[in-house]
């Protein structure tokens, strides 16, 4: 079932999940019951696909036959009106001046518009608008590749090439997803044979998925893209470049028309191996629209991968990119605690110096004098401070302060803080200087 | 607030790098097909002496020469002016090219002269396609909320039930699209480019829109054509623009076959919620299921119910 997400690009981004092996289910011997689920559901899909497949060829059909009544008498017109031209110039060929030539390019310019080459004789040249060549031009439009080689030239034309698609292309799409469901089917099955295989051997899981994937694209690059492309070259007589460029340009539904396939055969004139040709060309257009569907599903599936790829590689970027942040984050928030600790014990251990050295310097100035400390002020906050001078010889011993100090203890022994004031108290009035560039 | 907010930084990121892919690819094909363009014009411009200085033409000749013509011609290179004509490779004509390859339009009207361009189109296309149909679903996922689900709330808060409140906002957005990106451009498509008619520029729109690109039609090739870069872009950002359009419209179309369960009567896939990202709110806030949410989807693709659009219409 993950198979029609994968072919249709547009709902296959929605999916978040990565798909690296084709077959989105886990490979596991499944039960006998399932098996019969997926047989009935993958009978009836088939019934379904079959049936749009027809609606879609017979569309096709009576597409083509509404596009030849509507252009191919339009197309004889401009035919025969370019070899009148031609036929005027030879009988004037004695002087050849400017505007004439330029007249003459012109016309040729727009019978090339219209599809008509000019340099052939009108006996041998094949309609461009006969069934075969209506037909492939449905296929391109509904298939939205769009090669422009021909396209309509009335008003009729082009009005019935608008609802046509309108349509057409969304007909297509349900054809697609139908057949990329049975590639799907067809291809997971022999993946998952080929997993089995590998399981034996005991492989990862996601080497097990990357093998599978590159056996998929393997060989789907060659049934899909190398096979045609070298029946392409030696049909068309392209390059090796140019039918790979074809290839490639075809089933992206981007369609330049600069290389069509079986193109030629309308204006060849008629020489010794042109015979083949012919015999070729009569299913050659049916067999080339039938690859381009098989290979459009395909191409799908090998974008929407891409775009799987994509999607997978901006979610690690985010992932990691957001591991990262949290990396980032707790160490921050340990370094900060960290430092909080180191300050906190930093500033007790200052205050204890400082606290020692003003005990010491009154014990002086006692000493010396009384007139030295009566100048100061007396706080509450320096008040537990001179209280203290007296129990100085037991306060020493016990000067180590608990690490978290308790606001409110009064035990007299062992604390400094008689009248239930803290230090901290003081250092918060900000009584004692130099504590303040601690905070 | 702050996902919904490094979802559009996401988003503007994606939409900037597909904008230097553009100018990156016009600059690449620009510097590999103009020398080429010029080689074949510079031919062509010989040959048509030489055609000259015959005072007496044979019809061998001639048809040699027209097939010269004819080949020149589907390579974008016109033998009617004399060499001032622009170049179809300067730089926002080879960003045109690049995005009409990488959208898949193709119209044709310009394609790789050289080898080494065809191997860089494969490539290009290769990359570019699938990352320029994420960019527009990812920008489809932003504008669904405020264009579809929202309005058809509005519309089942105004007392209609949720199938007529799907078919009418459907009917209103097809009306609104057909005005705003058929009807109008193709007025201002008509009057730019003189030789079109109305209806050349609606068939014009719709066969860019639709990414058929048969390119029998391309604005900005007129010859003296009045600021033609700035014409270029604009048609540029229309088609992106344009497509996006198409894209929620599709969306939209899906979503209505699922409410009126015509997807599981055709055994179609059901239209997934699950956005690209999952830095989106979801519509209805189950606050603990956010990263659960896609999965559990992917993980039951027969689930039926869809918490965003269906709870809403259901009340």
């Amino acid at each position: 079932m993950a198979a029609p997400d994968l072919l249709d690009p547009k709902s296959a981004a929605n999916n978040s999940k990565p798909r690296l092996s084709f077959s989105a289910k886990p490979v596991v011997l499944t039960p006998p019951e399932d098996d019969e689920c997926d047989t009935r559901i993958t009978v009836m899909r088939w019934k379904t696909v079959s049936a749009i497949f027809f609606l879609v060829v017979l569309y096709l059909i009576i597409g083509a036959t509404v596009f030849k009544a509507l252009e191919q008498p339009h197309e004889s017109k401009q035919q025969m009106t370019i070899l009148d031209q031609k036929i005027k110039f030879l009988s004037m060929h004695s002087c050849v001046n400017t505007s004439e030539l330029e007249n003459l390019v012109k016309q040729v310019v727009s019978a090339v518009r219209s599809g008509v080459n000019p340099s052939g004789n009108s006996v041998n040249q094949s309609s461009l608008w006969d069934l075969s060549s209506s037909f492939f031009f449905a296929g391109t439009v509904i298939t939205t590749i769009g090669f422009g080689n021909i396209s309509p030239h009335t008003e009729g034309g082009r009005i019935f090439c608008i609802i046509y698609a309108l349509l057409g292309i969304p007909l297509f799409g349900f054809l697609l997803a139908g057949v990329g469901d049975q590639l799907g089917t067809i291809f997971g099955k022999g993946i998952a044979k080929v997993e089995k295989m590998i399981v034996k051997w005991k492989v990862s899981q996601t080497k097990i998925r990357v093998i599978s994937t590159l056996i998929f694209i393997l060989f789907g690059c060659l049934l899909f893209v190398a096979l045609p492309a070298v029946i392409f070259k030696h049909i068309e007589g392209w390059s090796a470049l140019e039918s790979i460029y074809f290839v490639v340009i075809t089933l992206t539904t981007i369609g330049f028309g600069d290389f069509v396939a079986g193109e030629k055969g309308g204006s060849e004139s008629p020489s010794g191996g042109s015979a083949e040709i012919h015999f070729y060309l009569d299913y050659y257009k049916p067999v080339v629209w039938f690859w381009i569907l098989v290979g459009l599903a395909y191409f799908a599936a090998v974008l929407s991968m891409i775009g799987d790829w994509f999607r997978v590689i901006s979610k690690k970027t985010k992932e990691e990119v957001g591991e990262f942040r949290a990396h980032a984050a707790e160490w921050t928030a340990n370094v900060s605690a960290e430092f909080k600790e180191t300050r906190r014990r930093l500033s007790v251990d200052i205050y204890d110096k400082f606290q020692r050295a003003a005990s010491i310097k009154r014990k002086l100035s006692s000493e010396l004098g009384i007139n030295a400390t009566l100048n100061q002020e007396i706080t509450p906050g320096k008040r537990t401070l001179s209280v203290n001078l007296g129990d100085e010889r037991e306060c020493y011993p016990n000067l180590t302060l608990p690490l978290t100090p308790v606001p409110g203890a009064l035990t007299r022994n062992g604390s400094l803080y008689l009248n239930g004031l803290s230090p901290d108290y003081a250092v918060e009035r900000r009584e004692i200087p130099g504590m303040d560039s601690l905070k | 607030m702050r996902s919904a907010g490094r979802s559009w930084l996401l988003l503007t990121g994606f939409v900037v790098f597909y904008i230097i892919y553009l100018l990156f690819g016009g600059l690449v094909f620009s510097t590999i097909e103009r020398p080429e363009e010029e080689r074949l014009r510079h031919e062509l411009d010989t040959l048509r002496q030489e055609f000259l200085n015959h005072s007496c033409a044979s019809a061998a000749d001639l048809d040699l020469f027209l097939a010269r013509v004819l080949q020149a011609h589907r390579s974008g290179v016109s033998v009617l002016r004399n060499s001032s004509q622009p170049s179809n490779w300067d730089l926002t004509s080879s960003m045109f090219y690049a995005n009409t390859l990488v959208t898949t339009v193709g119209y044709g009207h310009s394609t790789p002269l050289s080898d080494l361009g065809k191997a860089f189109s494969i490539l290009y296309a290769l990359l570019g396609v699938p990352f320029t149909m994420l960019v527009l679903t990812a920008c489809v996922q932003k504008l669904l909320f405020p264009l579809v689900v929202g309005p058809v709330a509005l519309l089942h808060g105004w007392g209609l039930e949720p199938r007529a409140a799907c078919a009418l906002h459907l009917l209103l957005l097809i009306l609104l699209l057909l005005l705003c990106f058929f009807m109008g451009p193709a007025a201002l498509f008509s009057w730019l480019e003189g030789s079109w008619s109305f209806l050349d520029g609606v068939y014009f729109c719709f066969i860019s829109l639709c990414t058929i690109g048969l390119g029998d039609y391309v604005p900005a090739l007129q010859p003296g054509q009045r600021n033609k870069p700035l014409y270029q872009v604009s048609v540029m950002v229309y088609l992106f623009l344009g497509l996006m359009m198409m894209f929620l419209l599709l969306r939209a179309v899906h979503k209505m076959a699922d409410v009126h369960g015509l997807t599981t009567l055709l055994q179609l896939p059901r239209c997934q919620e699950s956005s690209p990202d999952d830095e989106q709110r979801p519509i209805v806030e189950n606050q603990g299921k956010n990263q659960s949410e896609p999965t559990d989807k992917i993980a039951s693709p027969a689930n039926t119910t869809h918490p965003s659009y269906n709870t809403i219409l259901k009340g």
